[in-house]
Formats: C-alpha cells, sequence, structure tokens
C-alpha cells in the first residue's frame, strides 16, 4: 500500500488562498534554533557558505509500472524523487499558493482560458532550451495517457502554443484546481523533442530541466544525483552529488542519522523523533500534510451489515478522531473531513454529523455483529489506528477483528475485482485544494472504489460544484455540505491527517523545510538547502 | 585407571548438569505459571486495553510501563509468554507426530519408502527457513495458523531425517528381526518395537524444535508476518520494543529477558535429555 | 568402484532434490494471493492494462508452459527478468552474491577461530565437570540469543555510543576491500554468535563422545603426551559431526542471513529474495530459492564426500541410513 497509495489524491487549487491558512504547529524537537519563517519548519541558514556531497535515506523506492514517466507516477515518492529532475509549469508555495515554476508568469483572460509565459534561459540536463513545442507536446502527452493524472488536469480542451514564449490552455468548463493540478510532478515538462526522435526512453531515463541530474541508479539501493549543470540556478545549487541510499529499516536509517552516515532520512515511526534523544547535531521535525488516514466501510456487500447507512453512521458516531491522533499518532496527526484539514477552506472536522451526534445509535450498532478491519504492514501507524479504533468500537460493543496482511495482499483483498473484507484503512495523498481528493468519493470517477462503494448522486454534485465554484464564501459553503454528506453516508471515512517525520543532521546540512506539505514530497526545496563549509 | 577417571569427570559433569536441568525446569514452570495466573487472574488488566498516556516508565497502574498506544506492559507481556509458549508447543507436536511417523516408517521399510520420505524432507530443507516461514505466509496471511505451519515446515524435515537414521538403527536389531521372523506384523513392529526405541531422540529433537520455533515465530513479527493484531507475542513486542530503545528502554527489555530466557531453559533441557538417550548423538538442530 | 556408485548415487538424489524445489518455488510463488500487475499496476489499473502486462512478462501462458521454460533458461544461467527492474535476475545476482559471501566467510571464520577452539577446550578440559557446566551455559546462551534482539541491540550499541565502528553504511568490495570488511564485521559477529555457540556444543559433545572410545584409553595408557592424542587421535575423529555441522551453517548463511542484512542494511542476497516476495517478483524469488537450495545442496554432497575420505565407513553408513 506504501506504494500504491497513492493515487489517488489529487488536487486543486487554488486560486488564491482564500482563507488564511492556518499552518500547523509543528514538532521542531529542537529547541534552540533560530525561529523559521511562518510556513516554514526549518529554512536554511544563508550564513552556511559551504558546497558538496549530500546523502539521503529513504524507506523505499520508485516502483511503478510506467518506469521513470513521471506522467504515470501514481504515488508520493515517485513524484519526490522525480522532481529532483522535473519541473512543472507551475509550484506551490508555503501557504499552498500557486507560484511560478518553468513558467515566470500566466493570466487567467477569462475562467476558461489559462495563458502561461515561459521562463527565459530554462535548459534540459544535455543544454537544450526548452521550447513551447515541449511544453505543448508534453501536455497532450498527458492528456492523451491513461494516466490517472490525466484526469486531475480536468476538462482541458486545447493546449497550444499562441506566441514564442506563450502557451495557451483552454478548459471547456471552469475548473478551480487546474492551476494546482499542474503544480505536481506527473505534469512535468518533458523534452519532447528526444522522445520523438526516439533518442531518450523516458521510462529508463530521465532527462529535464530541474536541479539535478541522474547519475546511477540501482533499483531498491540507490540513486546517485550530480547537479545538473545546465540548470539556470546552478550555481546556488550546494549540493554537488546527491546520494540517495534505500534503506528500509526504520532502526537502520535512526543509525545512519545519529553516527552521520546520512544527513537526511525520512521515518514512518512519529516516535522516531524521541530517539534521537541525546544524539547531538541530530534533529527531527514532523511536517503536516495534507494526505490523510481514511477507513473504508464496505456497503456493497449486501449481506454485511456495513449494507446499512445507519450502521455505517452509528460506527462513525463512535469513532474519536481526536483521540485516534493523540494515540496512533502521537499527537502529530490532526482529525480531518473529506477536505484535508490543513488545507484553505477545508471544513471543520468537529461540526460533522457524526460528531456532533450526541451518541451513536445503539439499535444500529446492536446489528454490527463481528466486522473484520484489514490493515498493511508497511506502515506501523496503520496498525496502531486499527487497534485504537477497535478499542473505540469495542467500547461501543461493536467487535472488530483485525485482519493485517503484507501490502500486496492488503491490495488485492480491499481493491482486488472481488473485495473481501469489511473495513480497511489506508491513506490519500490530499494534495493542494481542498475539494480534489473528493473526486475519489464518486467511485464513477475514480475507478478503483467502484467495488466498495455506491454511487451517490448528490455528493457526486456537491464533488463537481466544489471543483467548479471560484474560491470565495460560496465554495467554502459548498466544501462543508461536501464533508457532511461524506460524513453521513459513511462510506470512506476521512480520519486523521498523515503526517511526515524527517530527520536530518545539523552539522551537515541547513534544510528547508516546509511546516505543511499537499503532495507529499519531502526533497522539496532541496535545490535550496544550504551546507556548512568544510572544515 | 585413567579411563576410569575419565568416566568419572563424566559423571560428574552430567550430575552438575542436572543442576542446570533443574534450573532450566523451573524456569520453564514459572514461565508456563505465570501465564497461566495472567490468563485466570487477569492479573495487569486486559492485554488490548489502553490504560494510560502513550511510553509511560514503570509505575503504579502500570508494573512494566506502557507501551506506544498507552496500553500497560504487563498484561500484553504475559499474554506475549503464553502465545509464543503455545504455539512454538503445538506446532512442535505437530511435527513430533509427522516426524516420528514418518521417521519410523523410512526407519523400518527402508528402501523405495525410505528414499521418497527423505527425498521430500530434502527439498523442504534445502530452502533457507526464514525464507520458507516469509512463503508460507505470504501463501497463507499472517496470523497463528500461518506462524503455526511455517514452524512445523521449517522443523519437520531435520527431525524426520533424525528419527529416521535411528529408526533404521533400531530395525537392524536382532529383536526386530526376530520379531519379523515370527510373522509379527509391520504396523506391530513399528508400534511395539521401534517407536519405544526411538522416543529418546524424539524427545531431544522435539526439545530443539521448540527453540527453532520460538526464534522463527520471532523472526516472522519481526519481518511483519506475526501474530493479528492486538495478540501480543514474544517475538512481536521486542520488535516494537526495539523502535523505543532510547526512550522507553523497558519495552525490550522484559520482553528481551524473558524471550531468551525461555529459549535458554528449553535448550538446556534439551542438553540434558540427550545426555540421558543419546549420549554419542552429536547433531545439532540448526 | 563401490565408491564411484556411491558418488553417481548421491549426485543422482540431489539433482532429484533440486527439481523437488523448483518445482515447489515455482507453485509457491503462483499461490500467493496477489499479483505483481495488481501491485505495480495498482488499483486504477483496468483489466485490459493487467492483461497486457500479464502478457508481457508471459503470466498468461499456461503454468506447466511457464514452468519448463523459466527451468530450461535456468539451466543455462538465465533466471528472467526481474519483474519490478526489468533487470535480469542473474545479473543482480552477481552484484549481491559477493556481498553475501564475504560476510559468510567472515562469520564462518569467527565460528571456526572460536567455536572448535572453545568447544576442544571444554570437551577435553582437566576440570571436565565445571567446565562442562561453563561450556553448556555458555552455549546454550548463545544459541538463546535471536539475531533480530541481539542486531537490534548491537545497532543501538554502536550508534547511540562511539565504538570504533561505524554501522549502517556498507561499503562495496570493489571500493576498498579492508574498508568492506570493516562494514560487515559487525553484522558477522552478529551472525556468528549462534554459530560459534552451536559448533562450541557439537565439537565439545563430539570430542566427549571420542574420549570414552578404547583407542583413546589406549594412547592415554601408551603414555602419547595430551596434546599429541588431541591433535591425531579426538581432532580427526571427532571432525565429521563439526564439519557437517559447518556445512549447515555456512549454507544456512548463504541462504538467508535476510534480518542480519535487513537491520545493517547490507545489500545481500537474503534481504532481496524477501523483497521480491513482498513484491511477488517470481523470477527473484524463484532464483534466489533455487540458488541458496543448490548451496545448501552442494554443501551437503561436499561434506559426504569429505567425510568419506576422512572415514571411509561413512559413506556405507550413509547409504545404509538412506541419506
Amino acid at each position: 500500500m506504501r506504494r500504491s497509495a497513492i493515487i489517488v489524491g489529487c488536487s486543486v487549487a487554488l486560486s488564491a488562498a482564500v482563507t488564511s491558512c492556518s499552518a500547523p504547529a509543528a514538532t521542531d524537537t529542537a529547541a534552540g534554533q533560530k525561529a523559521p519563517k511562518s510556513g516554514y519548519l526549518a529554512t536554511s541558514d544563508a550564513s552556511f557558505k559551504g558546497s558538496g556531497p549530500l546523502t539521503v535515506q529513504l524507506d523505499y523506492d520508485t516502483v511503478e509500472a510506467g518506469g521513470l514517466d513521471p506522467q504515470t507516477a501514481a504515488t508520493a515518492r515517485s513524484w519526490s524523487i522525480e522532481s529532483l529532475v522535473y519541473e512543472p509549469l507551475v509550484t506551490i508555495g508555503p501557504k499552498f499558493e500557486v507560484e511560478p515554476l518553468l513558467a515566470s508568469s500566466w493570466k487567467q483572460p477569462s475562467a476558461t482560458e489559462y495563458v502561461f509565459t515561459l521562463r527565459k534561459g530554462v535548459k534540459f540536463g544535455n543544454g537544450r532550451a526548452l521550447t513551447t513545442a515541449d511544453v505543448v507536446g508534453s501536455l497532450q502527452r498527458l492528456l492523451k495517457s491513461k494516466a490517472a493524472y490525466a484526469a486531475q488536469l480536468g476538462p482541458v480542451k486545447s493546449v497550444t502554443a499562441s506566441g514564442p514564449d506563450q502557451v495557451t490552455v483552454r478548459l471547456t468548463k471552469a475548473y478551480t484546481p487546474f492551476l494546482a493540478a499542474l503544480a505536481n510532478t506527473p505534469a512535468a515538462i518533458l523534452p519532447m523533442k528526444e522522445i520523438d526522435d526516439g533518442s531518450l526512453d523516458i521510462k529508463k531515463e530521465m532527462l529535464g530541466t530541474g536541479p539535478f541530474v541522474v547519475k546511477d541508479h540501482k533499483q531498491d539501493q540507490y540513486w546517485n544525483f550530480t547537479r545538473n549543470t545546465s540548470y539556470r540556478d546552478a550555481e546556488n545549487v550546494r549540493i554537488s552529488d546527491l546520494k540517495i541510499e534505500i534503506v528500509p529499516q526504520e532502526a537502520a536509517r535512526l543509525a545512519a542519522l545519529r553516527n552521520g552516515s546520512a544527513a537526511f532520512v525520512n521515518f514512518n515511526n512519529i516516535d522516531s523523533m524521541d530517539q534521537l534523544t541525546g544524539t547531538r547535531d541530530a534533529e527531527a521535525v514532523s511536517q503536516t500534510n495534507s494526505d490523510f488516514y481514511y477507513l473504508i466501510q464496505n456497503s456493497k456487500n449486501p449481506d454485511s451489515p456495513l449494507a446499512d447507512q445507519k450502521v455505517r453512521f452509528a460506527l462513525n458516531s463512535a469513532l474519536n478522531r481526536k483521540e485516534i491522533a493523540s494515540v496512533a499518532l502521537g499527537g502529530q496527526g490532526r482529525p480531518t473531513g473529506v477536505t484535508p484539514s490543513v488545507l484553505p477552506g477545508a471544513c471543520d472536522p468537529a461540526k460533522l454529523p457524526a460528531a456532533t451526534a450526541r451518541s451513536a445509535d445503539p439499535a444500529a450498532l446492536k446489528k454490527a455483529g463481528t466486522l473484520r478491519l484489514a490493515v498493511y504492514t508497511s506502515e506501523p501507524a496503520v496498525g496502531q489506528i486499527a487497534q485504537v479504533i477497535q478499542q473505540q468500537l469495542a467500547k461501543a460493543g461493536v467487535t472488530v477483528k483485525i485482519e493485517k496482511y503484507d501490502d500486496t495482499t492488503f491490495n488485492s483483498k480491499v481493491f482486488g475485482a472481488k473485495p473481501d473484507f469489511d473495513l480497511a484503512i489506508g491513506w490519500f495523498a490530499g494534495y493542494v485544494d481542498a475539494s480534489m481528493v473528493s473526486r475519489w468519493w464518486n467511485p464513477v470517477q475514480a475507478g478503483f472504489s467502484s467495488t466498495f462503494l455506491n454511487d451517490d448522486k448528490t455528493l457526486d454534485a456537491l464533488i463537481d460544484d466544489a471543483g467548479s465554484e471560484p474560491a470565495g464564501a460560496d465554495r467554502t459553503k459548498t466544501l462543508a455540505e461536501l464533508c457532511a454528506r461524506v460524513d453521513s453516508g459513511a462510506q470512506m471515512l476521512p480520519l486523521v491527517t498523515r503526517p511526515s517525520v524527517v530527520g536530518y543532521r545539523t552539522d551537515r546540512v541547513s534544510p528547508t523545510l516546509r511546516a505543511a506539505e499537499g503532495y507529499g514530497n519531502i526533497l522539496r526545496d532541496i535545490a535550496h538547502y544550504t551546507l556548512p563549509d568544510a572544515k | 585407571m585413567k579411563a576410569t577417571a575419565v568416566r568419572v569427570r563424566r559423571a560428574l559433569a552430567m550430575r552438575s548438569g542436572d543442576g542446570l536441568l533443574r534450573g532450566a525446569v523451573w524456569v520453564l514452570l514459572a514461565l508456563v505459571l505465570a501465564t497461566l495466573v495472567g490468563q485466570l487472574t487477569g492479573a495487569g488488566g486486559r492485554p488490548d486495553a489502553i490504560v494510560g498516556p502513550r511510553l509511560q516508565p514503570p509505575g503504579s497502574g502500570w508494573l512494566l510501563g506502557t507501551d506506544n498506544l498507552g496500553r500497560s506492559l504487563l498484561p500484553r507481556l504475559l499474554q506475549g509468554i503464553g502465545t509464543t509458549l503455545l504455539l512454538s508447543t503445538l506446532a512442535v507436536a505437530c511435527t513430533a507426530v509427522i516426524s516420528t511417523a514418518l521417521g519410523v516408517v523410512a526407519g523400518y521399510r527402508g528402501g523405495r519408502t525410505a528414499e521418497l520420505i527423505l527425498r521430500i524432507g530434502d527439498v523442504l530443507y534445502s530452502f533457507p527457513a526464514i525464507v520458507l516461514a516469509v512463503l508460507v505466509a505470504a501463501v497463507l496471511g499472517p496470523g497463528r495458523t500461518t506462524a503455526l505451519a511455517a514452524i512445523v515446515l521449517v522443523t519437520v524435515p531435520l527431525m524426520t531425517r533424525m528419527v529416521g537414521v535411528a529408526a533404521r538403527a533400531v530395525a537392524r536389531r536382532e529383536f526386530v528381526t526376530a520379531a519379523r521372523i515370527s510373522g509379527v506384523s509391520a504396523p506391530t513392529i513399528m508400534l511395539r518395537h521401534i517407536l519405544p526405541n526411538v522416543a529418546g531422540t524424539v524427545a531431544v529433537q522435539g526439545t530443539y524444535a521448540l527453540s527453532v520455533g520460538i526464534l522463527v515465530e520471532g523472526g516472522l513479527s519481526f519481518l511483519g508476518y506475526g501474530v493479528q493484531l492486538p495478540d501480543a507475542s514474544l517475538g512481536l513486542l521486542i520488535q516494537e520494543g526495539g523502535l523505543y530503545m532510547v526512550g522507553a528502554p523497558w519495552l525490550i527489555v522484559a520482553p528481551g529477558v524473558v524471550l531468551v530466557a525461555a529459549i535458554m531453559a528449553i535448550n538446556l533441557v534439551g542438553d540434558s535429555l540427550r545426555d540421558r538417550f543419546e549420549p554419542r548423538e552429536t547433531r545439532s538442530l540448526v | 568402484m563401490d565408491h564411484i556408485r556411491w558418488l553417481l548415487g548421491r549426485v543422482a538424489t540431489a539433482a532429484l532434490t533440486m527439481f523437488g524445489v523448483s518445482v515447489l518455488i515455482f507453485a509457491a510463488v503462483r499461490a500467493m494471493p496477489g499479483s505483481y500487475t495488481e501491485l505495480v499496476l495498482g488499483p486504477l489499473a483496468t483489466q485490459a492494462e493487467k492483461a497486457s502486462a500479464a502478457a508481457r512478462f508471459g503470466l498468461d501462458r499456461p503454468v506447466v508452459e511457464q514452468y519448463w521454460h523459466w527451468l530450461s533458461n535456468a539451466a543455462t544461467g538465465d533466471f528472467g527478468t526481474s519483474l519490478v527492474t526489468r533487470a535480469p535476475v542473474a545479473a543482480e545476482f552477481g552484484d549481491r552474491l559477493p556481498v553475501t559471501v564475504t560476510l559468510t566467510a567472515l562469520a564462518l571464520a569467527l565460528t571456526v577461530l572460536i567455536g572448535i577452539p572453545l568447544g576442544v577446550y571444554t570437551g577435553t578440559r582437566d576440570s571436565g565437570g565445571r567446565g562442562g557446566v561453563l561450556g553448556r551455559l555458555v552455549s546454550a546462551f548463545g544459541m538463546s540469543l535471536p539475531e533480530f534482539a541481539l542486531g537490534s541491540l548491537v545497532v543501538f550499541l554502536f550508534t547511540r555510543y562511539r565504538l570504533g565502528l561505524t554501522v549502517g553504511n556498507y561499503v562495496p568490495w570493489s571500493q576498498d576491500p579492508l574498508g568492506s570488511i570493516g562494514s560487515l564485521f559487525l553484522p558477522a559477529c552478529v551472525l556468528a554468535v549462534f554459530c560459534v555457540a552451536a559448533t562450541a556444543r557439537t565439537t565439545r559433545d563430539a570430542v566427549l563422545g571420542v574420549l570414552v572410545e578404547p583407542h583413546i584409553a589406549a594412547a592415554v595408557a601408551r603414555g602419547e603426551p595430551k596434546g599429541f592424542i588431541v591433535r591425531h587421535h579426538v581432532l580427526r575423529n571427532a571432525s565429521v559431526p563439526v564439519l557437517t555441522l559447518v556445512a549447515t551453517l555456512s549454507a544456512y548463511l548463504l541462504g538467508g542471513a535476510v534480518i542480519v542484512e535487513r537491520l545493517f542494511n547490507v545489500p545481500g542476497l537474503g534481504s532481496y529474495v524477501v523483497d521480491g516476495l513482498d513484491r511477488r517478483d517470481y523470477a527473484v524469488i524463484q532464483a534466489g530459492v533455487l540458488l541458496a537450495a543448490v548451496v545448501f545442496i552442494a554443501a551437503n554432497l561436499l561434506v559426504d564426500l569429505v567425510s568419506g575420505l576422512i572415514d571411509p565407513r561413512i559413506s556405507v553408513l550413509a547409504k545404509g541410513a538412506g541419506s
């Protein structure tokens, strides 16, 4: 599941920060550091003037059916690694606002038309300059592909070059998340000339405009990147050689950070932060994500009590998301509705129907009987959430039997053609617009969920409205209704947000880390990291 | 004179060895008793109940501290000992039955039957143990049944072989030949004459298989294929505790000590049994 | 003549065992729930996409045909292509084999250098009684430390405190041979603890077994010096069970030091195969198990041959016992 967790999420966003985004409180174990800028957990120390290699350790590598082709990449891990090489037209700021990247600016002459002006001086890793043909070709290739992400770009009618450095995209109808969807790695601009003439096999090699180029890669073992000398800002990239080692065992990554053989690592257990106590020069922080864990109640099995909305809603009312966040995630997650609670415009999970219901309906709970709850092994937090849920439902008189499977078995039990589960826990990438992930609650659009999710036309309409309404009070209201509908239907229930924990050596690197992230990219901003002077 | 001295020395070794045996048996009895008391009286509370804040050091509400979900470690430890011992014992009982039956038949019949049985054993024996265990877990899905099946598959081949060798030796002895000539049926010979004479080997190998079983269960837990949540086993507790070694060392110390003590006691019992039943037998179970 | 016939029979049964292993592993990987196509294509893939992926890897052909295709290729050294990396499995094994071999060699060296002398010492010591108890306690303790617990402890201690050796950063042999051995030393030690204890115990038992035999008593009576007796009579006679054990241990180490590899981040064969299991990467699992079985069977064959040389009675006994 870690690999395919994917998917699912997309975003949107939008225009502008509608409501002020409250940057989540970050837990920073380092007391003595300079306070970072708002929206950041850490900002690179500009007084560090060093340059040199950096070693990063991650728990797993990118594994995709489409190889290294970013357009078909479906997992946040692939997006992170591939973002070292590839760049999209726009990117996301610390408060989820859309910012320029390969497009230096854009205009929106109408609700359905976007005109991008390309940045000057952008070159691919082979030295060739970026052209409008690359941009048009890349977006058309993505739209034509069957990649899951293609759907996230919305109702695109045409992509054309409208000037020597201008590209125009027209939509068939307004689509609020369009720019936000463009800001993720699958929408990156590819070297179309090399792809078309066959000199580049994009499934096996990477050639982009970003700060790094690949030197070599050994699947599941390491990646070696070097600075891209053609990168427009190459002189400001301090990391000369970036090594990413794949180290599955949490204890081994912890060890590497302690003894300094890695300068930056990710953790998948929130308590690993405390394990660094007593280690000098090491620090761990927890990044809040829009990603969130969800609980599926399989409503499509007619023999199951879960086919009854009353039972599902009663079970939902028996859940205590605050306790899940504080116990299973050590307080690092936060309750959320279907609009990820860290995003602008998100609904308030405390005001949802199940949370405000005085108590769970005892008659309905009685019907629930014994339920099987499927979880997967690669992420300890999922098992912990399951055990907390088991306790909460036990208090309500419902017996839950946890079934823990390896990731592949879990996928086939839950997402296979014939689902074999009552309850299941997974996570969705939350993206950067509050409406985008809700798309997966429409089984017709999502595809993968149609085997366990009943279609709800009212909900589908709310999802569409949320996607096309411009940011503002109306949209906020639509989003709140959307949340409530999901909560009372109680088929797929958002639980709590999913934090990312990263650790780094303060004597090796001064990173820039956002307080909140929408595309799960823990390597974002790595081109801006500074390094201490070599001794 | 010197040969006598050697014998005396051996006898001495045996006697002090019995001290070890007694100690080992006491340790095992204590563990079984602790489990029974825990299960019967509910000492320390329900193992899966959240009783306090997360990761608390040992204190009044939680004698051995709390884990990462705020559950008291004591009842979980008692449950873990029970799970681990029960699972391994049950698995080894299955192994003993299967291996003894196959081994005795192979030893008595010899020839093609023995070849067939031993070759099948060799096929299983050629799989790396942990890979075989994970494979079983992947096919059956994690849980107690899986751990059981994995332990049986890992321990059956060697035990079958050892029992087969012992049975073969017995089958060649005169009293067996005599029985056969006088028309006693093969099943009767196997049951009456061969089985009692390989009982020692079965006991010794069974004891070692028990310690291997505990190790296999721990290894499976470590790789994520152990018992189902929220059940505890010693392997699972150690695996979970390992993540908290700095901040909450009590989570790994208690189950670690118990696990090592249990395996060690079983190994010592095995050693004593072997000294008694097969003073010359030198193969060991690895 | 008898010897040659025995040898041929032995090789034939080894081949038969290999065949059995190949059938079993091939069937087992296909019995696992979930398939590679489901895993990698993810829940969003359509049936058509899954079918085309299956066709690409030949997974849509009849199982017997797949098996035959795989086996005949494997016989020529072509173990197929990893479904995940699309690289030849044989090449990956070629990269990882030296790592595993070095790790095994280190652990075995420790085992032989410490385990055998320890066993001989505790087996022949004058105050045999106490030596026996102590030896027994030490070896029982060593055999009771699970790799996952001991390994976690070592990793923790060596990273928390500066103890001279670093853990977790494997240095390839090609880069720095000495550094490579240094980086594998701790994992080898963790592996060796069990092996040393088992070897010491087996050696001690074998020595004790030999000591009570009449020809030793006779040598003692002849007044031969103790060291001489140990070197010439005891060791030779005790070597067969020890050899058997060491062979079994080496095969065990080569085939599956999975847990230690994971803990110490060593890119060896065992963790590659277990990762393959998680991913349903059929070619990798099959090749890994087959390779481990070859090593195991070859090691046993070798031991039988060597034992036959040391003690000609063995081959006859082995035949008699049908093993």
